[in-house]
C-alpha cells in the first residue's frame, strides 16, 4: 500500500527550508530562528557556525523534535527521507537520526550502567532482542574504539574518562543505526588532544558507514578540520554558507568577515566586533547584523536581506558586499 | 628586564580527604617546577585538564602552601610562611579566576564587590572609592552604570571584564589569569586579549596567562612554560617553542590544535589524558610518546638547553623531526 505521502526523491541526507522558530513566554515573543534555509548533502558533513546564542541548539531542537513546548513554527520544512518531520503530528524519525550532545559529562545518568543507558534505547526503537542489542552494542563500542569493549557494557559514567564518555555517547547515537548524526558541540567541553582524537573518529565512521552529519560549533578551527559544507548563523538566519574551504578563505559577508577577522591565527590586531548579539526578543528591524556592521546602509534598517546564490555553490545574505570589500581596503 | 617572579623547584601536594577507615592521600600536583617571570612579561602556561595549572597558581598566590622549594618575589622570598602571612606579602599578584562568575557574590551589585574590595584593602575614602571604581570601569570598557548591575545581568564578556576590573583596582604588579577566554565567543575573546593587551600597557603589569588554548597563548605571550602530569617539560621564548617546539609532547599538542586552514596535522598522540594519581616511572610521558625508548621508561630525563632560554626535558630532544 501506498502512503498518501510519497517521499520526494534527493541527494540531500537532510534539507531545511525556510524555518522560523518562536517561543512565547510572558506575552513577549522571541524570535530564536527566522527562515533557516540549509542542507546535509547525503555522505557528507555540514557545520552550523555562530556565536552563543545565535540558534544553534535550537536548530537541532526543530529537527530532532524536542522543541520546548512553548514553540511555534510558523513557517518551514524539514525534509529528512522525503519527508517533511517538523508537524507536531509528523511520524518521528527516532533512532533514524542519532544526537552526539555537547556535554559528556552531564548527558548520562551516573546512577546506570551507561551500557544499560544505550540497551534501553536500542528496546524502545531498534528491532531485535536484548541479546542481540548487547552483540551489536559491545560491536560498537570497538568501533567507536572504547578500551575492553565486553567490560565497558558493564561500568558506571565516572568509570570512564571524558574522552572515553564522549566515545560512549557516539556509540549511543549509532545504536539505531541512523542515517544522519547531528552532533552539538561535541568537542567544546575536551582537551585538544582528545578533541583532535574524537573529530578523527567521526570524520572515520563519516566515511566507513556512509553516514551524513550537521555539526554545530563555535570552533572554526574544528569547523575547518571537520565540514565539508558551512552554514555561518547570525542571530537566528543564516549568513553566508557554501563549501568550507571558500567561506573561509574568501569570507563574504560582513560579519563573516569580521568574525574570521577575531580569529588569533588570522588576526593582524584584535579588534573584536563592536556591540553585542541581540536578545532574541529584540531582534533589529531589517538585516539583524545592521547595528554592528561597518557598511550598514539605509535599507538595512528596514529591508530583511535574502539569501541570494554565490559563485561557487555559495549563498550571501547581504546586498552590499562589495561595499566590504572598499572597506577593507581602506 | 629584572626578574619579578621565580619559583625554584616547587613542590605542591593537596590533601585528599580520607575516606571512613581510610588514611588521607595526598596527590602532588605540582612536582618541582621552576620558573622565572620578568618584569613586564606576559608568561604562559600551557597543558592539558588536570596538569596542575592552577595548582601552581595558587601556590605562587599562597592560598596553597607548598611541600618544598623557594618562591622569591621582586627578590624577596616569601616561601615557607603561612598561608595568611605568605598572602599579605604577595599582595602584589593578583588572581582572576578561571570561572569569572565564581568570583562575584551573586547577591551584590557589581559596584558594591568593587567597592568592599578595595575597603578590604584599607581605602577609607568612599570618594576615592567611588572615583578609582569609576575610572577602572572605563578602563575595561564598561559604562558606569554597570556596577548598578547584579552578575546575572552581565554577559560573559562583561563578567570578565568586571573580574579583571576587581582585581586591577588593587593595582597588582603580576595579575595571573587562569583561562581568561574559555568559553568566550571569537569576537567577545578578540576584544577580552585586546583589553588585556592595552591594561598590559597602561599599568606595566606582568602576566602568568593560564591556557590551554594554545593559538591564543601564541598571541599574547612572550614566553611559554609546557606542563605535563605537575612537571614543566619544556620552557622557552613563544616564538622559538611555537617554530621548534623540542619535547615531543609540545609536538603532539601543537598538532592537536585545529587551525583554520585545516592543515593536515602530525600524528596524534595516542591514549588518554593521565591521571596524577598514577604516575607513570621514568619519563612521565612515556607511554604516550612515539620516540620513547627503554631509557625513557626506566631514567627521568635531565632538563637541558634546546636553545637560548629555551629548556626541555627529554632524552630524545636531539633527534627532532
Ligand atoms: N527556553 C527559552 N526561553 C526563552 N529564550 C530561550 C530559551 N531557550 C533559548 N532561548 C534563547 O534562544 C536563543 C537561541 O538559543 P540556543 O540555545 O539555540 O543558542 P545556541 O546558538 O545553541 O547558543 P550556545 O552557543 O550558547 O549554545 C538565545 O538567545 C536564547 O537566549
Ligand atoms: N583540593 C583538591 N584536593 C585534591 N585534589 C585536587 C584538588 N584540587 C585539584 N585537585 C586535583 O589536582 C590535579 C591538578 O588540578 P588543577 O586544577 O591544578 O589542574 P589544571 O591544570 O588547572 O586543570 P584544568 O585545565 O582542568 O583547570 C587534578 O588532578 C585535580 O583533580
Ligand atoms: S624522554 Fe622519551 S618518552 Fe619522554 S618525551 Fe622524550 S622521547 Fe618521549
Ligand atoms: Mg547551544
Ligand atoms: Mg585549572
Amino acid at each position: 500500500m501506498r502512503s498518501s505521502s510519497e517521499p520526494e526523491v534527493t541527494d540531500a541526507a537532510l534539507t531545511i527550508e525556510d524555518l522560523a522558530v518562536q517561543l512565547r513566554s510572558r506575552g513577549e515573543v522571541a524570535d530564536i530562528l527566522d527562515g533557516i534555509t540549509l542542507t546535509v548533502p547525503r555522505g557528507s558533513v555540514t557545520g552550523v557556525v555562530g556565536e552563543s546564542g545565535c540558534g544553534k541548539s535550537t536548530l537541532l531542537r526543530a529537527i530532532l523534535g524536542i522543541l520546548p513546548g512553548r514553540a511555534t513554527t510558523p513557517r518551514g520544512r524539514i525534509l529528512f527521507e522525503g519527508r517533511d518531520i517538523l508537524p507536531a503530528r509528523a511520524a518521528k524519525p527516532h533512532g533514524r537520526i542519532g544526537f552526539v550532545p555537547q556535554d559528556p559529562y552531564l548527558s548520562l545518568n551516573p546512577v546506570f550502567r551507561a551500557g544499560d543507558q544505550i540497551l534501553e534505547i536500542m528496546r524502545r526503537h531498534a528491532p531485535g532482542t536484548r541479546a542481540e542489542h548487547r552483540v551489536k552494542l559491545v560491536e560498537l563500542f570497538r568501533a567507536v574504539q572504547l578500551p575492553d569493549p565486553e567490560a565497558a557494557l558493564h561500568k558506571y559514567p565516572h568509570q570512564f574518562s571524558g574522552g572515553q564518555r564522549q566515545r560512549l555517547l557516539i556509540a549511543a547515537a549509532l545504536c539505531c543505526d541512523p542515517a544522519l548524526i547531528v552532533a552539538d558541540e561535541p568537542t567544546t567541553a575536551l582537551d585538544v588532544t582528545t578533541q583532535r582524537e574524537i573529530l578523527g573518529l567521526l570524520r572515520e565512521l563519516v566515511r566507513a558507514r556512509g553516514l551524513s552529519m550537521l555539526f554545530v560549533t563555535h570552533d572554526f578551527g574544528v569547523l575547518a578540520s571537520l565540514c565539508d559544507e558551512v552554514s555561518v548563523l547570525y542571530a537566528g538566519r543564516v549568513a553566508e554558507s557554501g563549501p568550507t574551504r571558500a567561506v573561509l578563505d574568501t569570507p563574504t559577508h560582513p560579519y563573516t568577515r569580521m568574525l574570521l577577522s577575531c580569529h588569533p591565527d588570522r588576526a593582524v590586531e584584535l579588534l573584536g566586533i563592536p556591540g553585542a548579539v541581540p536578545p532574541a526578543t529584540a531582534q533589529p528591524a531589517g538585516c539583524r547584523f545592521h547595528p554592528r556592521c561597518p557598511v550598514a546602509q539605509p535599507d538595512c534598517r528596514s529591508e530583511v536581506p535574502p539569501l541570494l546564490p554565490w559563485p561557487g555553490g555559495r549563498a550571501v545574505a547581504c546586498p552590499h558586499t562589495a561595499r566590504m570589500e572598499a572597506h577593507a581596503l581602506a | 628586564m629584572p626578574e619579578l617572579l621565580r619559583a625554584e623547584a616547587l613542590t605542591t601536594d593537596l590533601g585528599r580527604r580520607a575516606g571512613f577507615l581510610r588514611p588521607a592521600v595526598s596527590l602532588r600536583a605540582v612536582d618541582g617546577v621552576t620558573l622565572s617571570i620578568a618584569e613586564g612579561e606576559a608568561f604562559g602556561v600551557v597543558g592539558e585538564s588536570g596538569c596542575g595549572k592552577t595548582t601552581l597558581a595558587r601556590t605562587l598566590l599562597g592560598l596553597q602552601r607548598e611541600a618544598a622549594g623557594e618562591i622569591t618575589l621582586a627578590g624577596r622570598r616569601v616561601s615557607g610562611l603561612a598561608p595568611a602571612e605568605a598572602r599579605r606579602l604577595r599582595a602584589d599578584i593578583q588572581y582572576v579566576h578561571q570561572d569569572p562568575g565564581a568570583a562575584l557574590d551573586p547577591w551584590w551589585r557589581v559596584g558594591a564587590t568593587l567597592d568592599e574590595g578595595l575597603r578590604i584593602h584599607g581605602v577609607g575614602d568612599a570618594a576615592e572609592r567611588a572615583a578609582r571604581i569609576a575610572e577602572m570601569l572605563a578602563a575595561v570598557g564598561l559604562d558606569a552604570d554597570f556596577g548598578q548591575r547584579y552578575p546575572h545581568e552581565l554577559s560573559g564578556g562583561q563578567q570578565r571584564r568586571i573580574g579583571l576590573a576587581r582585581i586591577l583596582l588593587l593595582r597588582p604588579k603580576l595579575v595571573i589569569l587562569d583561562e581568561p577566554t574559555a568559553g568566550l565567543d571569537l569576537s567577545v575573546q578578540a576584544s577580552v586579549l585586546r583589553l588585556l593587551a592595552e591594561l598590559r600597557a597602561r599599568f606595566g603589569l606582568t602576566y602568568l596567562f593560564i591556557s590551554h588554548d594554545l593559538t591564543v597563548v601564541r598571541r599574547v605571550c612572550d614566553r611559554v612554560a609546557v606542563m605535563y602530569l605537575g612537571q614543566v617539560v619544556e620552557e622557552g621564548p613563544a616564538e622559538a617553542l611555537f617554530a621548534r617546539p623540542a619535547h615531543p609532547y609540545t609536538r603532539a599538542l601543537l598538532a592537536a590544535a585545529p587551525h583554520l586552514d585545516g592543515r593536515a596535522a602530525g600524528p596524534s598522540l595516542p591514549g588518554e589524558p593521565p591521571s596524577l594519581r598514577r604516575i607513570p616511572a621514568g619519563c612521565r610521558f612515556h607511554p604516550r610518546c612515539t620516540r620513547a625508548s627503554a631509557l625513557c621508561a626506566a631514567q627521568t630525563p635531565p632538563t637541558e638547553a634546546a636553545g637560548p632560554a629555551h629548556h626541555v626535558a627529554c632524552h630524545h630532544w636531539r633527534e627532532a623531526a
